[in-house]
C-alpha cells in the first residue's frame, strides 16, 4: 500500500479568502454563474469527496458513487413528484422526503459495501462499476420508479423556492452543505473509526491480527460515504428538477472520477478544485465550434496533462508550489522537503 | 547472557502437538512439537525456507494449521482467529515491517491499543483517547521513538521502523511475544540497540524469536530451537547448540564428516 497521508496543503489564510469569496460570490459573479456554475460546482465536488474519502483513508477507489448519488435523486423524484407518466407519483412535502431518500440511499450502500469490502484494487473497481451499472439499467427498465424519460418537476422545499428564480438560496444551501461535509470528513479521519480506517488503507492484515474487524469497517465507511454521495444526489434533484438514468450513465460515472482525480485522489480539497474545473471546461468548451463536439476528448487531453504533470492532481500541483516557495524564502536550506512526500505519491491507491 | 528464567515444570505458556502446514504439494511445517514455558526468551533458527515465518503465523493465527493443536495458555486456539489470539496475551512483529505508512508513530500505535479495546467503530473523539495517546507515546518512548511520535512512519529509516515494530507488538500488553527477525536489514549499531531493547523487556513476557543473527539470537534467548524443511532438529541451550555438529553443518555453513545429507 501507498505511503500517502491525506493532508490539508490550503494553509488558513487561503481557507479564509476561499470561504469569503464563496460567501460574497452573489455579489461578484452573475445569476448564471451562480445558479449553473458554482452550485453545481458545490454539489459535484460534494459526490467526488464521497469518493476521494474512500479512496484517500480507506484505499478503496470506488465508482459507485455516481449511482448512489442518482438512487437519492430518484428517491426524492419518486416520493415528491405528483402527475408524472412514470415513477410512484407519491407526492410527499418535499422535507419529508429528504431523510427517506439519504435512508434508501444508506442502506444500498451498506449492501453494497458489504458485497464488495472483501475485494480490494481493481476487483473492488470493477465490483463498484458493476453496481454503477446495475443502477443505471435498473432506473431506465423499471418504468414503475423512472424509465428512460425519468421524472421531471422535482419541487425543492419551500425555502428554496423556484431555483430558476432564486439560485442564491440553493446555492447557499449547497454551499453550506459542502462546508459541513468537508468538516465532517476531516473530523472523521481524526476519530477512532476514521484512524482504524487509515489503518485498514495501509495494512488489512496487520489491523486484523491487532483485532480489527476489517471487513466490517469497509462496509461501514462505504455506508458513510453513500451517505455523503446521497446529499449531493438530493442537491442535484433539486437543482436540476428532473432525473433519469442518464444522469448516472457511465459518463457520468467517468466524470466524477475525472473531477476527484483533476482535484487529487488523496486531497478533499481537490473534490471541489476537480469539480469547478470540469464544470468551467464543460460549460465554456461547448462554446467553442471546434471543440464543442468534442468536449470529452478537451477532458481527456485535460485529464492527461494533469495527471502527467502531477499524480496527485491540482491539489499536488498546489502542494508542490507551496514547497518551492519555502524553499525560495529560505535559500540556506538544502531542499529536503521532498522525502516526506512518500513514494507512494506517485500511485493513485487502485 | 540472560539466565533462565523458566521455572521447570511449570504449565508451558505455548504448546504446539504435531503442527503442520501444507501448502499444495509443499509442506511448509510439519510435525512441530513446541512447548514455550512463562518467561522465556526462545529462539527459533534455521536457514531460508526453512518454515519459521509459517510456524509463527501458525502461532499468531494469520494462518491456519493444517495439522496438529496449538494450545495457549492451556486452551485451545486452533480455531481461533489472529484476531482473538491477539486479544488472549500474543503480540507479533512481521519479518517486512507491517506498519501504517501513511500514519504518524503516535496513530500506529494508537491503533495497536485501541485494537484489544471496544470502540473501533466510534465517530466522535472522547476523553478516553488522550489515555490511549497518553500510552502511545509511553511505548514509542521505550523504544527510543520519543521525539519521533508526529513522525510520518513512510518516512523514517528502516531501524526506527524496526523499533516500532517492537513497541506495537508491546501494545495490547501481550504475554506472549513473537518477534520475526527484528534485527533483519539493520546496521551493526541498530542491532546492538536493538538487543538492547529486547533484554529490557519486562521478564514475565515471553519471548520467542526468529534471528539469523546469531550474536543477537544467541544473546537474547535462554532457549534454541532449529528447524530445517519445516521440521524442528534439534533443541537446547545455546550453548548446546553452539557445540552442535548439526547446526554448524546446516546453518553455519560448516561441513562435518558423517553428518546426514539434506533430506530432498
Amino acid at each position: 500500500m501507498s505511503a500517502r497521508r491525506p493532508t490539508a496543503s490550503l494553509d488558513r489564510g487561503t481557507a479564509a479568502v476561499l470561504v469569503a469569496i464563496a460567501i460574497l460570490a452573489p455579489l461578484i459573479f452573475n445569476t448564471y454563474w451562480i445558479g449553473t456554475l458554482l452550485t453545481q460546482m458545490l454539489f459535484l465536488g460534494i459526490v467526488a469527496a464521497s469518493l476521494i474519502f474512500l479512496s484517500a483513508y480507506g484505499g478503496m477507489v470506488s465508482l459507485a458513487q455516481v449511482a448512489l448519488y442518482g438512487i437519492a435523486g430518484f428517491a426524492i423524484g419518486n416520493l415528491t413528484t405528483n402527475g408524472n407518466t412514470k415513477g410512484l407519483n407519491l407526492g410527499w412535502t418535499p422535507l419529508a422526503a429528504i431523510p427517506v431518500a439519504l435512508a434508501i440511499t444508506i442502506g444500498l450502500g451498506l449492501l453494497f459495501g458489504a458485497l464488495s469490502s472483501r475485494s480490494v484494487g481493481i476487483y473492488f473497481l470493477m465490483i463498484t462499476l458493476t453496481f454503477s451499472v446495475i443502477a443505471n439499467l435498473f432506473f431506465g427498465q423499471v418504468t414503475s420508479l423512472s424509465g428512460f424519460g425519468g421524472i421531471s418537476g422535482i419541487p425543492a422545499p419551500g425555502f428554496i423556492g423556484n431555483v430558476d428564480h432564486h439560485p442564491d438560496r440553493l446555492y447557499y444551501l449547497a454551499l453550506v452543505l459542502a462546508l459541513l461535509v468537508y468538516a465532517l470528513l476531516r473530523y472523521i479521519a481524526r476519530t477512532p473509526f476514521g484512524l482504524t480506517l487509515q489503518g485498514i488503507r495501509d495494512d488489512p492484515v496487520r489491523m486484523s491480527s491487532l483485532g480489527y474487524n476489517v471487513t466490517l469497517h469497509r462496509t461501514l465507511a462505504f455506508g458513510f460515504a453513500s451517505f455523503i454521495a446521497a446529499i449531493g444526489g438530493v442537491l442535484f434533484a433539486y437543482w436540476n428538477g428532473h432525473i433519469d438514468p442518464a444522469t448516472i450513465g457511465l459518463g457520468a460515472t467517468i466524470d466524477v472520477l475525472v473531477v476527484a482525480v483533476i482535484g487529487g485522489l488523496s486531497r478533499l480539497e481537490g473534490a471541489w478544485l476537480g469539480a469547478l474545473v470540469f464544470v468551467l471546461i464543460n460549460n465554456y468548451a461547448q462554446r467553442i465550434g471546434f471543440v464543442s463536439d468534442r468536449f470529452h476528448t478537451l477532458i481527456g487531453v485535460v485529464f492527461l496533462v494533469i495527471v502527467l504533470l502531477s499524480p496527485d492532481g491540482l491539489m499536488g500541483l498546489w502542494g508542490r508550489l507551496g514547497d518551492l516557495r519555502r524553499r525560495g524564502e529560505r535559500p540556506g536550506q538544502a531542499p529536503t522537503g521532498g522525502s516526506e512526500r512518500g513514494s507512494g505519491e506517485l500511485e493513485p491507491t487502485v | 547472557m540472560t539466565e533462565n528464567a523458566v521455572t521447570p515444570g511449570a504449565a508451558p505458556i505455548l504448546r504446539l502437538r504435531g503442527v503442520g502446514r501444507r501448502f499444495g504439494g509443499l509442506d511448509a511445517v510439519s510435525d512441530v512439537d513446541l512447548d514455550v514455558g512463562p518467561g522465556e526468551r526462545r529462539a527459533i533458527l534455521g536457514p531460508n525456507g526453512a518454515g519459521k515465518t509459517t510456524l509463527f503465523n501458525v502461532i499468531s493465527g494469520d494462518m491456519p494449521a493444517t495439522a496438529g493443536t496449538i494450545e495457549f495458555l492451556g486452551e485451545d486456539v486452533g480455531q481461533i482467529p489472529a484476531s482473538g489470539r491477539s486479544k488472549r496475551g500474543m503480540g507479533r512483529t512481521y519479518q517486512k515491517s507491517r506498519l501504517f505508512l501513511g500514519l504518524s508513530v503516535e496513530d500506529n500505535l494508537y491503533l495497536a491499543v485501541l485494537g484489544n479495546q471496544t470502540g473501533h467503530l466510534r465517530p466522535f473523539r472522547r476523553s478516553r483517547d488522550g489515555d490511549i495517546r497518553e500510552r502511545a507515546r509511553e511505548l514509542a518512548g521505550a523504544v527510543g521513538l520519543q521525539g519521533k511520535c508526529d513522525a510520518l512512519v513512510g518516512s523514517m529509516s528502516h531501524g526506527e521502523q524496526r523499533q516500532l515494530e517492537v513497541a506495537m507488538a508491546r501494545a495490547g500488553d501481550p504475554k506472549l511475544m513473537l518477534l520475526d527477525e527484528p534485527a533483519s536489514g539493520l546496521s551493526r549499531g541498530e542491532r546492538v540497540a536493538l538487543t538492547d531493547l529486547l533484554l529490557e523487556l519486562d521478564p514475565s513476557i515471553t519471548l520467542i524469536l526468529i534471528e539469523h543473527d546469531m550474536d543477537v539470537a544467541l544473546r537474547v534467548a535462554n532457549r534454541v530451537t532449529m528447524m530445517h524443511d519445516g521440521r524442528k532438529i534439534v533443541e537446547g541451550t545455546p550453548d548446546e547448540i553452539r557445540a552442535n555438529d548439526l547446526v554448524h553443518e546446516l546453518y553455519l555453513g560448516g561441513r562435518v564428516a558423517g553428518a546426514e545429507e539434506d533430506g530432498a
